[in-house]
């Protein structure tokens, strides 16, 4: 399975990454609403950190149902999902590979999405970086992990983006509260409970969208069109 | 032509006219509450709406896991007549809370842990009703819809926990010894909750059995047209 998963991943990586247009839709599309949310801004004006954590996240969510659709949809030509699903392995290392080639795609582009969302939104890194880090890594495991498992029901839809972002959006509160509130702790915003509490929210939500992920995966990802 | 039970429809029939019982313990048993004054009245409302659509969610949860374990259709149509229940009630749960919220603190909307649940669970299952109303091959729409039923319910309570976390206003209702409700009052709410789960029985029944119709309608057409080459 292991193989498998690795070499699904390196597959869906060297697809995406080799094609001009792989990851610059996502990324323009994060970018762009950063910019547009730092018109909301008046001149001279900071946002509050919980605000700018909040566009961060709202642009990482939208990177990621782009890169999942991405993903999903290199399948989708010549009937290579029969491949897949023929392949002698447990299907459920198309998810952990999906799963891991968006999360290495959502941190590429979360590289840019950082030190533009602290231009744009006029924010400095004045808080617990550590924890910081940590709230980042949990909330984008999560976040692809259901974004690999739903990537899969939209596959052959016509209008699979809208489709995705509507199913999606809502079962992400819980993570994208986390990391927004660790997010705005490191940005310098003050808080009495502490970044521990939402890294357990995050980590109790990683789990159990982890084994839902390896429980029903394979009840979404079959033969029929 | 296959028999029905008039046991929905009786449930239904049942459950409104407790309801429409129920009114008087409102208004004349259970006592005005001192801070709040009339508009309280609205919980006694609003408690059943939430707690059966959360009952109708939890049904989705469980006709999902059928579904994909037994693969049997029914299963999937308890899921749209418990979601279709359950978005109904939520919804009209989300509008009698903004009325409380409106008089008990001064705005339509607040971040309360249990107005937020009720309010993603009626984005996560508005969601899941787009996704039944999809052009799909109907096994495939079935078992989509399923997967979705089950990791919806599992985000309930994480959910309740981030919101709660975020921030919580809201008194605790049943939360202290004693409920912190006068005996007149926590009477009242539990024949409210009652009879509207008579109600909610009915509503899901009926829906389930009109979708089983449906789906009847649709085997037999199909199986004309075969009979006449097309």
């Amino acid at each position: 399975m292991l193989r498998l998963t690795l070499a699904m991943a390196r597959k869906d990586l060297s697809l995406t990454l080799s094609r001009g247009s792989g990851l610059v839709q996502a990324l323009l599309l994060g970018l762009l609403l950063l910019f547009v949310f730092s018109l909301s801004q008046g001149v001279g004006e900071r946002m509050t950190p919980q605000s700018a954590a909040a566009v961060f996240w709202l642009s990482s969510a939208f990177c990621q149902v782009l890169i999942f659709n991405q993903l999903y949809a290199l399948e989708e030509a010549n009937n290579s999902r029969l491949g897949l699903l023929l392949c002698p392995a447990p299907i459920q290392a198309v998810w952990l590979g999906k799963g891991c080639a968006g999360l290495i795609l959502l941190l590429l582009a979360q590289i840019v999405f950082l030190p533009a969302g602290v231009i744009f939104l006029g924010q400095e890194l004045s808080g617990p970086l550590p924890q910081g880090l940590a709230a980042l890594a949990l909330t984008d495991v999560g976040m692809c992990a259901m974004g690999s498992l739903l990537g899969a029901l939209a596959q052959g839809q016509a209008a699979r983006e809208s489709l995705l972002s509507i199913v999606l959006f809502p079962l992400l509160t819980p993570l994208l509260l986390a990391g927004i509130s660790v997010g705005a702790q490191a940005l310098g915003a003050p808080s009495a409970d502490g970044p521990g509490i939402w890294l357990g929210v995050a980590a109790a939500f990683d789990a159990v969208f982890l084994g839902a992920g390896l429980l029903l995966f394979g009840h979404i990802y079959a033969g029929d069109e | 032509m296959p028999k029905f039970s008039a046991l929905p429809q009786w449930l239904a029939l049942l459950g409104g006219l407790a309801f429409a019982a129920c009114q008087w313990l409102i208004y004349a048993y259970a006592p005005v509450e001192q801070t709040l004054g009339l508009p309280q009245k609205i919980f006694y409302v609003h408690l059943p709406l939430a707690w059966w659509a959360l009952m109708s969610f939890f049904m989705v949860f469980l006709g999902s896991i059928a579904y994909l374990w037994r693969r049997n259709p029914a299963a999937d149509r308890l899921c749209a007549a418990a979601a279709e229940t359950g978005v109904l009630l939520s919804g009209l749960a989300l509008v009698t809370g903004m009325l409380w919220a409106r008089r008990s603190w001064g705005v339509w909307w607040t971040w309360d842990p249990r107005l937020t649940t009720t309010l993603i669970m009626w984005f996560i299952y508005a969601g899941y009703l787009v996704l039944r109303g999809l052009d799909l091959p109907q096994q495939r729409r079935n078992v989509v819809c399923a997967v979705v039923g089950i990791v919806a319910f599992l985000d309930v309570p994480l959910v309740f926990l981030s919101a709660r976390i975020w921030r919580s206003i809201h008194p605790a209702v049943f939360g202290n010894k004693g409920g912190g409700l006068e005996p007149e009052m926590r009477l009242t709410v539990i024949a409210c909750v009652i009879s509207f789960g008579l109600l909610w029985a009915g509503l899901v029944w009926i829906r389930k059995r009109q979708l089983d119709l449906a789906a009847r309608l649709d085997a037999l057409q199909q199986n004309r047209l075969m009979q006449e080459g097309l």
